[in-house]
């Protein structure tokens, strides 16, 4: 017979399986990468397929969510955590998918040739945004809210590197399968801001837990937080 | 729309007038109060003066000295002694009776209408007048079971008093163990109380210090009666009382503090007048002190549930 | 620290007579169409619901839809009422409770009671405890017995020193823990709780509440409630309940639905438990 439910263990075990989910989020999109990086066919369907793993703590979070929120009526700091832990697992589940649309475009690309410097840039973002879902995992996890707000920093890069990548691919125009291969690095390096963006939103649910007012860290209209 | 400037707020918030109703009827009520009072004071008053006068000159000699056609010489002593021994055939019988038959109505008797009907006439016994017990102690326990009392004795007479204070006993047992909540019975029965565990262990318990209280006022009713024990033989005028034996004692004539001052108050001579006045003086001390004991203990073991 | 088994075999052998082998033990109660007459008047009606041992149900309703009425038949409290009348079937452990041969002391032995109002005994804290395991013939050290349920019930530490003290001086929160304390010392196999916490403050309630989810693992565990929101923190199961009301104005109570809680909170069946539990009946 299972221990009746209490409103703190249902909790520490939702954190728990949050954090976990950073971790298995983070390690995919780091093997998207590498396998991009040494045409690794075999790591490639490896991610793809780890991402059931994610998907079914997806699953499991929101159903235990709901649970709780019917059964305990939690309030204050145990409602805003609930908030963002409905919010922070959706974003993390999304990571997953981005290093799932990494890997599937490996494989749709694998033949065709490729550009060492865009290899590269993407290296580069992929080195930025690992931080970044590992800051904000544990922002969360050690509850500080100074590591929430240097996430937005740490995203420019990010976003200058996929600003740059049309430029580069568009210098590739001469080669019709190199071309080809630059346009999908293009939408791969969506997906790493993409990820990067994930990683920011993370942050501001947990600037939201800490504080109990939400804030945008940034907008795409127009820029609101502060620079770390 | 209301105005609430404070001027305008003030003068809504003053006192309209006098109330002269109000006090009108204050004055009544206190009117009344004096009244009752004032005869209260005057016939205590005029008591007190006679008996106290004689009680000091004559000292304890008045408490010890036995009936007597001289006023010089008579005092209350079988008077005294005839009240304690009455007194104590009504907490013999009354007491133990009228508990029992109260936790019966309460506790165990169904609601059904004869049982009912059983309740509402225990009350009206209560307000039977005390000569009607005087006739049944004489037709019962001077004439029929004259064998067993010796006819016109202390056995008698206290029997009497006992049925005419049981209805008493009866009702103030049944308040008391109606006021003990019914929450503590169903706490027994909770644990696996049987109904008898229930009520000997928690209700008579906590029903005990208001019997206690009801039995004692009814004592002290009992005490003041003097019509039945009259009619049920007291005797009227004076008599002696050597060192007979026990039973002689208990079967043969007796006296009581009221009977006494009844006695004394048809005598013609303007002495017994202040014996009557030191006897009345006795009686209300004894009767004071009774219910002085009735609500002490009632303070003492008041509970809060 | 007490020593339970010289407590259990003392008292065990009492109670040992009479109960059903444990072969049925998953369930504890099965309630099977009981309605319940006061005179004429049908108080609950046809009731069907297994109540599972070592789980806490709850049931939950409106004013006069019978929750308690039920309860009280589970351990023949309403014999009580003279013209109370049950009418179906309660098995305890495979067993009709109101069997003939079944005597209802021996029932309440082993099926507390925790009231709405905590109802001490007007003594001292010991004699509280005492009271139950002496009449039930229970000859050991009864010291054991008061510390075991005073801890059990998490009172032990406030009120160790003043074991002969009154015990209605104590909090309404302390007195109904002593309750509890009172109900555990006779060795029970159920406790029922009859709105236990609806007189008492909210940081009380959750003591009691937690001390529920700790005395579960060891008994069987009905509570009747009106806040919602207790029934969803501490049951297992809940069962709704609603009036009634016929064409000639009877008003009568019944089971509208009994599931896992979690499903009634989150997905009730029938849309008068819906209705209920978001607040909008009424």
């Amino acid at each position: 017979m299972e221990a009746p439910m209490t409103l703190q263990g249902e909790l520490d075990a939702l954190e728990a399986d949050i954090l976990r989910m950073g971790e298995i989020a983070e390690h995919s999109v780091g093997r998207s990468v590498e396998a991009l990086l040494e045409r690794d066919v075999a790591l490639a369907q490896a991610v793809i397929a780890e991402d059931d793993v994610i998907d079914d703590l997806y699953l499991s979070v929101d159903r235990r969510l709901l649970q709780t929120l019917a059964l305990q009526t939690p309030v204050a700091g145990d409602l805003r955590l609930i908030s963002a832990i409905i919010h922070i697992n959706a974003h993390l589940e999304r990571i997953g998918d981005m290093a799932v649309n990494i890997s599937k475009t490996l494989l749709s690309v694998r033949d065709l040739p490729s550009s060492p410097k865009i290899l590269s840039q993407l290296q580069e973002m992929g080195d930025v945004v690992r931080p970044m879902i590992r800051t904000s995992m544990e922002a969360f996890s050690r509850r500080d809210l100074d590591l929430c707000l240097k996430l937005p920093k740490m995203d420019d890069p990010v976003d200058r590197l996929n600003m740059g990548m049309y430029k580069e691919v568009a210098a590739l125009a001469s080669d019709p399968l190199l071309l080809d291969w630059g346009m999908r690095m293009n939408m791969i390096a969506r997906n790493l801001e993409r990820v990067g963006d994930n990683a920011v939103d993370i942050a501001e649910q947990v600037g939201f837990l800490l504080t109990g007012e939400f804030r945008e860290f940034t907008d795409a209209s127009h820029e609101v937080a502060p620079r770390g | 729309m209301a105005v609430t400037t404070t001027d305008v707020v003030r003068r809504n918030l003053r006192r309209q007038g006098t109330d002269w109703g109000g006090l009108l009827f204050e004055g009544a009520l206190l009117f009344a109060l004096l009244v009752s009072l004032g005869f209260l004071i005057i016939l205590v008053g005029q008591i007190l003066v006679q008996g106290l006068a004689l009680l000091a000159e004559r000292g304890t000699s008045f408490l010890t000295s036995q009936s007597s056609s001289l006023p010089g010489r008579a005092g209350v002593s079988q008077a005294l002694v005839g009240s304690l021994m009455l007194m104590l055939f009504v907490v013999a019988t009354a007491f133990p009776l009228g508990i029992a038959a109260a936790v019966y109505l309460e506790e165990y008797a169904a609601d059904t209408r004869f049982n009912r009907f059983i309740t509402v006439n225990v009350r009206n016994l209560a307000g039977v007048p005390s000569i009607v017990y005087g006739l049944l102690g004489l037709a019962i326990y001077v004439k029929a079971m004259s064998g067993f009392t010796g006819g016109a004795s202390v056995i008698s007479g206290g029997l009497t008093l006992a049925i005419l204070v049981l209805p008493i006993v009866v009702i103030t047992a049944s308040e008391a163990l109606r006021a003990v909540p019914q929450g503590i019975r169903e706490a027994g029965y909770g644990v696996g109380a049987t109904k008898w565990e229930v009520v000997r262990s928690h209700v008579l318990p906590a029903a005990a210090p208001g019997i206690l209280t009801g039995t004692v006022l009814s004592l002290a009713r009992a005490f003041g009666e003097t019509a039945p024990l009259i009619l049920v033989g007291a005797v009227t005028g004076v008599f002696f009382t050597g060192s007979g034996s026990l039973v002689e004692k208990f079967q043969g004539a007796y006296t009581s503090l009221p009977t006494i001052v009844y006695t004394w108050s048809k005598l013609p001579q303007a002495e017994f007048q202040k014996l009557t006045a030191a006897a009345i003086v006795v009686l209300l001390v004894m009767l004071l002190t009774v219910n002085g004991a009735a609500i002490w203990l009632r303070n003492r073991y008041e509970r809060k549930w | 620290m007490t020593d339970e088994s010289t407590l259990v075999p003392a008292l065990t052998g009492a109670l040992a007579a009479g109960v059903a082998t444990p072969e049925t033990a998953e369930i504890v109660f099965d309630i099977r169409n009981l309605s319940v007459l006061y005179g004429t008047f049908l108080a609950v009606r046809d009731v069907t619901l297994p109540v599972h041992r070592n789980e806490i149900t709850a049931l939950i309703g409106p004013s006069g839809c019978g929750k308690t009425t039920v309860l009280r038949c589970l351990n023949r409290m309403n014999d009580l009422v003279p013209t109370a009348r049950v009418e179906g079937e309660i098995l305890y452990h495979g067993v009709d409770l109101y069997g003939k041969d079944v005597d209802p002391v021996e029932v309440r032995r082993r099926i507390g009671m925790v009231f709405q109002k905590p109802n001490p005994f007007p003594k001292s804290i010991y004699d509280n405890i005492a009271f139950g395991p002496k009449i039930a013939g229970f000859k050991g050290d009864m010291d054991a017995v008061v510390e075991g349920s005073l801890r059990r019930a998490a009172l032990w530490d406030e009120v160790k020193d003043k074991l002969k003290g009154s015990a209605t001086a104590l909090s309404g929160g302390q007195q109904q823990r002593l309750c509890i304390a009172r109900a555990i010392a006779v060795q029970p196999d159920v406790i029922l709780m009859d709105e236990p916490c609806s007189s008492l403050d909210p940081i009380a309630t959750a003591r009691i509440e937690g001390l529920m989810r700790e005395l579960v693992a060891d008994y069987t565990i009905v509570i009747v409630t009106h806040n919602m929101q207790q029934a969803a923190r501490v049951s297992t199961r809940t069962g709704f309940f609603t009036v009634d009301v016929s064409e000639d104005g009877h008003r009568t109570g019944t089971l509208v639905e009994y599931d896992k809680t979690e499903v009634v909170f989150t997905r009730p069946s029938d849309p008068r438990t819906e209705d209920y539990v978001t607040g909008r009946f009424g």
